[in-house]
This record gives structure tokens, C-alpha cells and sequence, in this order.
């Protein structure tokens, strides 16, 4: 199977827990092949590499980074999104929790190339047992003389800090990140300018993914063309799923971008579903994206192909559900998590992720009216697309699919006067 | 917690940020780490130690979910009910829980031991469907066994002497 644990060393590799440990599987080596490279070359490297984020958006990690200005007199910071939130997605918990030194080593190559003295790692608020992992290897990363006065040669300091959130999905937003790090109500600012240009302070920010940063230290220690030959030309390198749901073997899979199929992630790697059980549906990298179906089982796992089929890899939380599932009664739980995770900034959202969450409660507690349907259809258009940042968008993108896919099983919930799949008895709402 | 506490905490950290305001989310969880929730008095000591306003605190304070303004139970369970863990029977859990606390779903129990409420996914959906103690690692997958069992250690361990939510 085409798995290779370049992020996910420590699958390979024990104890890469400790620092020894770590230095002793060959930690360290991207950062002292880039500390022999000019910064501007690092920058190339990363560029060469086609290595594109991990965190949703797929943007290259290269060109990003070359966004930012260079003798500007300010500050430059790099910011590393630890604020990993999305439904279904759960890989940099692991990257944290087992090999958090490369994550630490990549924030460094990063800060290195683009000439920052001082990086943060915004880590949410509900990843408690992992910020203290993640604030010991700093420690010890600190000791070693690894982070500090000294990091990147003599005289030459950086050092990372460790801020965590307290608890907001939105905060995994760039803009919204940085408001929160400053000490603010994490709601996304109007763009442009990018963090690039005006960040944090206003100064010129590289903000990247925990994954995308902790795969560039075997970029620079094997090379940005070794990395580049991995999978598809535009669509290189390994990326990990998370593969949750109605499979036997929820876990996290580290391919080889373009190797595998959906079908295989979910048969092969994680263990298929239960005996006598079809896939009803899969959304493919978190729940922002929209559904696939059976029909779309041979979509191999990169980011063309994703689109190729309407939908995107985003995340990479790959959710799973079979036919036990009530296709509506999922949408309804989604459209719950956006109504509750809205900043409430912009109209479209605030109000209209409240609607749709209405609108399939009603449904699913036998309330809904065919006219119904064509509400929803409506709000779609009214809400996407007309908001400062995409969390709009990833609360339309599944429900809009589901329907568009699964329009009779609406239809026969509104019928039928309720969801098949029955409610719990006794809970309370909240 | 006084303004002189939460200076001494603060002290060490504040080259690390270019503007003071960024102390205000460290401030905030420390604060927290007394009573487990921000009483008026915290949020005050949370101003004068950052050179903010208080309402400027207590708007940042409520925008986020683990900066809890009403008292909560010694012990936050959160149950996470987003799709994964839907699918793999959280519901049912939250509903077992809500049982077997008598608070029915989620609230705070009578003698203030046990505050349970919904998450929204917690990074565990390999340990779906699973639950969160406080801000403590994601426990799962659960049955309601062991759910019972969880519960049955927490009151064992009593009432914390800091609070990390």
C-alpha cells in the first residue's frame, strides 16, 4: 500500500518523542541542510517542492511564503495553525502528541527562510494534554540550545512561542487567528491586505498548517525534488487522512498524494464498514466540502482529482457514513456545528447558518414542508460567497451536495414525518 | 485572583508579545485556573493587570467557549457531538451521562460536582465516540461502561486545586 510516514516518522521510528530521540533518527537534518542555504534559496526549495498547505485551502506553500516583503523594517512572524477544529479531521493531534519536534524544527526551517525571530504556534484551547507535550519539547528544544540566543548560529536568535486558544472553530481562520493572538475576539478581517503583507501587528506573517510545516523537514534533508516526484506534478508529496465515522479502523493514513483511491482509504486502510453495510456517504476532507457518494469511490486522493468530482481535499478528514445513517440527520448535526461556530460578523452567515440548522431540525423532528426544500435551495446562494471568509461557505457546501445528491431522502423525511434514524431519549437540547 | 498574581504570571512572557493586548487570552486562562469559571472580580484583576477595560475583557472573554462567565461544576465534561462521533453513538453517551448525573442531558448537577455539555468535534474522532474531562486528553472510544467508570474516578479525585479548561 502506497503509505509513506515522511510527516509520521515516529511510526517508523521510536522515542521520537524525546529529543534524543529524535536526533538520533536524523532530527535536525532539514534544519542544518537549510542553515547551510541562503534563506532566499530555502524559499526556492520550498517553492520546488510543490508542497501546497495541508490545513484546507491547498495553496502553494512556496509562493505564499514569497509573498512577503522583505525590508519592510518591521518584524516578520511565522505562525503555525495548531487550531486544528474541523469536523473530522484529527492528524495534527497525532503530529503533536508523537513527533512534535519535526513540527518544531519545521516552524524553525520556516522562520529561517523567511527571516523570523520569533514564531508562535496557536494551539486550541481544547488541545490541553497536547499544549503541555508541545510546551515540554519547546523546553527541551530550549535546553538543548536548539531554540534561543543561539538557534540559527551565533548571535543569531529565534525562539517559539506557545499561545493557546480557548475555544473557537472560527480561530482556525487565518485573519481570525491573528486577531485572537493579539488579544482579540477572533472574527476574520477584510482581505487584502493578506497576512502576508500586514499580519500580526501589521507586520508581514507566513501562517501555515501543524502538517504542512512538519513536512519541510524531509523536504530539506532529501531534497525539494525528491519531494516534488511524489505523486501527481501539481498535487505532490504525502498527505495524511484522518478517516472517521463508519469505518472499523478510524485512524490517521499517510499517503503518497494520487496513489490511492477514496476507495481504498476507506476499504483497505481503514478497515471497511460493518458486515452487510453500503457507503451511504463520505465527505472527503472535513465536513466543509461537499459529499461524495458510492459513485465517486474511485476518485484517487489528490487535490485534482478531489475537484474533479465537485468536491474538495481540504482537511483531509475523511468522514464516513453507510447506509444505517440518515443522510438529513447528518445535515442537520453539520448545519448545528456552523450555526454555533459563526463569529456572528457578517449577516449572510450569522443569520443564514441559522437557518439552515431551523430549517433541518424541523425535518428531522417530522416538522419539515415541502417548501422546505426550495428554502434552503434559496439560502444557499444567499449565504456563500458574501462573507468575509469560508466558514459560510463550508457550512453551505455540504448541504447544498446532500441534497443535490440525496434530494429523495429529503423528501421522504418530510414525508414520512421524521428521520429514520431515531433520537436518544432523554436529552436535553443545548 | 488579585492583579498582583496575575502580573507575577504574566511578567516572564510579555517580551515575548510585540503588543500587551496579546497577554489578554494568557491572563484570561490563568485567571480561570482559580475557580474554574471568570467571576466579575477575575475579570477586573484581568483589566488592571493588562491596562484594559474591563468591558473590553469581559467582550473577549465571551466570545470564547472555554472562558466560561456562570459557574460551572468542579468537573466540565464535554461530550462531543459533531457528525464522527454522532455516527459512532455519541447521543446515546450524552444521554447515558445526562442519566446517570440526573441532570438529563446537559447542565450542572445539583451539588456542583459535574458541569456536562456538547462539544463541537474535538480532534478524537479515531476515539468516537469520546469525551473530554476539563481540557484533559480525549477519552474514547466509550462504551457507557466505561463512561460510568470515568465518572466513579472523578468523584474519587474530588474537587481539583487548579482548573485547565
Amino acid at each position: 500500500m502506497p503509505i509513506l510516514n515522511s510527516v509520521y516518522r515516529h511510526r517508523e521510528f521510536q522515542h521520537l518523542g524525546t529529543l534524543t530521540g529524535y536526533e538520533r533518527a536524523g532530527g535536525w537534518n532539514g534544519m542544518k541542510a537549510a542553515l547551510g542555504m541562503a534563506p532566499d534559496d530555502v524559499l526556492y526549495a520550498f517553492h520546488r517542492s510543490g508542497l501546497r498547505g495541508r490545513g484546507g485551502a491547498g495553496f502553494p506553500m512556496g509562493r505564499k511564503a514569497s509573498f512577503l516583503p522583505k525590508d519592510t523594517g518591521m518584524a516578520t512572524y511565522v505562525v503555525c495553525n495548531a487550531d486544528e477544529s474541523e469536523p473530522g479531521t484529527f492528524k495534527d493531534r497525532e503530529i503533536i502528541e508523537k513527533n512534535p519536534f519535526q513540527l518544531i524544527e519545521g516552524v524553525a526551517i520556516a522562520s529561517y527562510a523567511v527571516g523570523c525571530k520569533r514564531a508562535y504556534i496557536y494551539i486550541r484551547g481544547e488541545y490541553g494534554h497536547q499544549a503541555v507535550i508541545l510546551a515540554q519539547a519547546i523546553a527541551d528544544c530550549r535546553a538543548a540550545g536548539r531554540l534561543g540566543p543561539n538557534a540559527f548560529g551565533q548571535g543569531k536568535p529565534f525562539d517559539i512561542t506557545l499561545y493557546r486558544g480557548a475555544g473557537a472553530y472560527i480561530c482556525g481562520e487565518e485573519t481570525a487567528m491573528l486577531e485572537s493572538l493579539e488579544g482579540k475576539r477572533g472574527q476574520p478581517r477584510l482581505k487584502p491586505p493578506f497576512p502576508a503583507v500586514a499580519g500580526l501587528y501589521g507586520s508581514p506573517t507566513l501562517i501555515n498548517n501543524v502538517e504542512t510545516l512538519a513536512a519541510l523537514p524531509p523536504i530539506m534533508h532529501r531534497g525539494a525534488d525528491w519531494y516534488a516526484a511524489l505523486g501527481p506534478e501539481k498535487s505532490p508529496g504525502t498527505k495524511i487522512f484522518s478517516v472517521s465515522g463508519h469505518v472499523l479502523n478510524p485512524g490517521n493514513y499517510e499517503i503518497i498524494m494520487g496513489d490511492t483511491t477514496l476507495r481504498e482509504l476507506i476499504f483497505d486502510m481503514a478497515g471497511g464498514l460493518r458486515e452487510g453495510r453500503e457507503l451511504k456517504a463520505c465527505w472527503p476532507g472535513g465536513s466543509s466540502v461537499p459529499v461524495l457518494t458510492k459513485d465517486h469511490l474511485d476518485v484517487p486522493l489528490d487535490y485534482e482529482s478531489l475537484a474533479g468530482v465537485g468536491t474538495f481535499l481540504g482537511s483531509g478528514g475523511c468522514i464516513v457514513m453507510d447506509d444505517s445513517g440518515c443522510i438529513v440527520r447528518a445535515s442537520w448535526r453539520l448545519a448545528h456545528f456552523y450555526r454555533h461556530e459563526s463569529c456572528g460578523k457578517c449577516t449572510p452567515c450569522r443569520e443564514g447558518t441559522g437557518w439552515l440548522e431551523k430549517i433541518l431540525e424541523r425535518m428531522v423532528h417530522g416538522e419539515g414542508r415541502m417548501d422546505d426544500l426550495d428554502m434552503l435551495e434559496s439560502l444557499f446562494g444567499r449565504i456563500a460567497d458574501r462573507v468575509l471568509c469560508a466558514l459560510a461557505d463550508g457550512a453551505v457546501a455540504p448541504i447544498k451536495s446532500a441534497l443535490e445528491y440525496f434530494r429523495d431522502d429529503f423528501v421522504k423525511v418530510i414525508e414520512d414525518r421524521g428521520s429514520p434514524v431515531p433520537e436518544p431519549m432523554g436529552v436535553t437540547n443545548g | 485572583m488579585t492583579t498582583h498574581e496575575i502580573q507575577e504570571f504574566l511578567a516572564p512572557i510579555r517580551h515575548e508579545f510585540a503588543e500587551e493586548r496579546s497577554l489578554v487570552l494568557p491572563a484570561l486562562r490563568f485567571a480561570q485556573e482559580e475557580q474554574g469559571w471568570l467571576p466579575t472580580d477575575a475579570m477586573r484583576a484581568v483589566a488592571e493587570a493588562t491596562g484594559l477595560s474591563q468591558a473590553y475583557v469581559e467582550s473577549v472573554a465571551s466570545f470564547y467557549d472555554r472562558l466560561y462567565t456562570e459557574p460551572q461544576g468542579s468537573r466540565v465534561i464535554s461530550v462531543c457531538t459533531t457528525l464522527s462521533c454522532m455516527l459512532r453513538g455519541s447521543d446515546e453517551l450524552l444521554a447515558h451521562i445526562g442519566n446517570r448525573l440526573g441532570t438529563g442531558g446537559v447542565g450542572t448537577t445539583d451539588d456542583g460536582q459535574f458541569t456536562v455539555q456538547r462539544a463541537e468535534c474535538l480532534g478524537a474522532c479515531d476515539r468516537a465516540p469520546c469525551l473530554q474531562v476539563d481540557s484533559g486528553d480525549q477519552l474514547g472510544p466509550l462504551t457507557h461502561e466505561a463512561a460510568d467508570e470515568i465518572i466513579a474516578q472523578l468523584r474519587a479525585d474530588g474537587v481539583p486545586t487548579r482548573y485547565d479548561r
